[in-house]
């Protein structure tokens, strides 16, 4: 199954974020791992298939309304978990 | 401080279609008085006199104090285009879902059966969306979509490209191929009047190369188009454009829709949208 890391840039400091990422992930039937927070930066690996992945970018673009996501970058991992 | 709500230009009349009693109206949740007034018109709320101008047929109206000009369509002023004043449909929905749906290329098959799009074309290929920060407009660009019927003046299926625009909150301007003129686009827009937060009157407008089709045609053939949307969506759930994506999936063919929720939210403009996930 297909790997990526995803690192999301923006203002995210609202608690609301890493709950709603993680409902959102649940919802796509997606697995995820946050691996570094902060207000302005959060980096996760997101695994399923790659047309959810797709979903997962664009429902986490929008997030909840308190947080703005500004940019997503995506990284293809190979199954070593390198980039 | 500005609201970024009232401080929008809105239509309010159909300049070829108001009479010397004017017309009745709401705006906002406010009620508007678009009248003559010694051969000029004029639109007033609650006694006060609104920012207003006529342009592209229609009567525009701030309520607030506009921040900006009026969008730019410079198609409108190219000569050879007939420009048509569709006229005025009216949807239980909000002014954002209007919006949002006129955006929407995945419907067209199934809403809009062989006119817009058929079976099994279905397909959404990949497209281009910006925000274009020097103009703050949302642009969808490299849209191809086959249709069995794109226009009135198509003879049979083609591939029709397109291009969105959303130059505010509540207009979409959408220019596609031309099946009498290759190298130029139909352009063909959808300006909403807000009511409230949940009712909207719809002002398609059109500036067209087609010399051949009559202007009766041209209106019914938009008109049948927007009804069959209609019913759509005075049926969504929920009411309000979500700008939080709870109870939605958005995928990567709703990218138009995704980045018009973007723009929305950072620009503050919540009117008839749905902030939090129910």
């Amino acid at each position: 199954m297909p790997v990526e890391r995803f690192i999301i840039r923006g203002d995210l400091a609202a608690a609301t974020f890493l709950p709603w990422v993680a409902r959102h992930l649940l919802r796509l039937g997606l697995r995820g791992e946050t691996q570094r927070s902060d207000a302005l930066c959060v980096e996760m690996l997101v695994e399923g298939p790659a047309d959810l992945i797709d979903a997962m970018e664009m429902g986490v673009s929008l997030g909840p309304i308190e947080a703005w996501v500004e940019t997503i970058e995506r990284l293809p991992l190979n199954r070593c978990g390198s980039a | 401080m500005t609201d970024p709500i009232r401080d929008e230009w809105y239509p309010v009349a159909l300049v070829s279609q108001l009479g010397p009693e004017g017309r009745d109206t709401r705006l906002l949740g406010e009620p508007v008085r678009v009248a003559w007034h010694g051969g000029a018109i004029t639109v007033t709320s609650g006694g006060r006199s609104l920012p207003s101008q006529q342009r592209y047929g229609h009567v525009w109206a701030c309520p607030g104090t506009p921040q900006r000009p009026l969008f730019d369509i410079p198609e409108a002023d190219q000569p050879g285009r007939r420009l048509v004043d569709v006229g005025l449909v009216r949807v239980k929905c909000s002014p954002l879902r209007a919006v949002e749906n006129f955006l929407d290329i995945a419907h067209f098959p199934f809403v809009h059966t062989d006119i817009l799009g058929a079976e099994p074309h279905t397909e959404v290929g990949r497209y281009d969306v910006a925000i274009r920060e020097e103009v703050d407009e949302v642009w969808a660009t490299k849209v191809h979509f086959y249709q069995p019927q794109a226009a009135k003046s198509a003879a049979g299926g083609i591939t029709t490209e397109y291009m969105y625009r959303v130059p505010a909150p509540t207009v979409s301007i959408l220019y596609k191929t031309c099946p009498p003129r290759p190298g130029e686009w139909d352009v063909i827009t959808l300006f909403v009047q807000p009511l409230d937060e949940e009712l909207c009157e719809v002002w398609p407008w059109m500036a067209l190369f087609d010399d051949d089709t009559p202007m009766t045609d041209l209106i019914h053939f938009q008109q049948t188009i927007f009804l069959q949307d209609r019913s759509i969506l005075e049926n969504q759930l929920p009411h309000r454009l979500p700008l939080d994506p709870g109870l939605e999936i958005p995928t990567r063919a709703d990218l138009t829709s995704v980045a018009y929720r973007r723009w929305l939210k950072r620009r503050g403009y919540t009117y008839g949208a749905q902030l939090v996930a129910a």
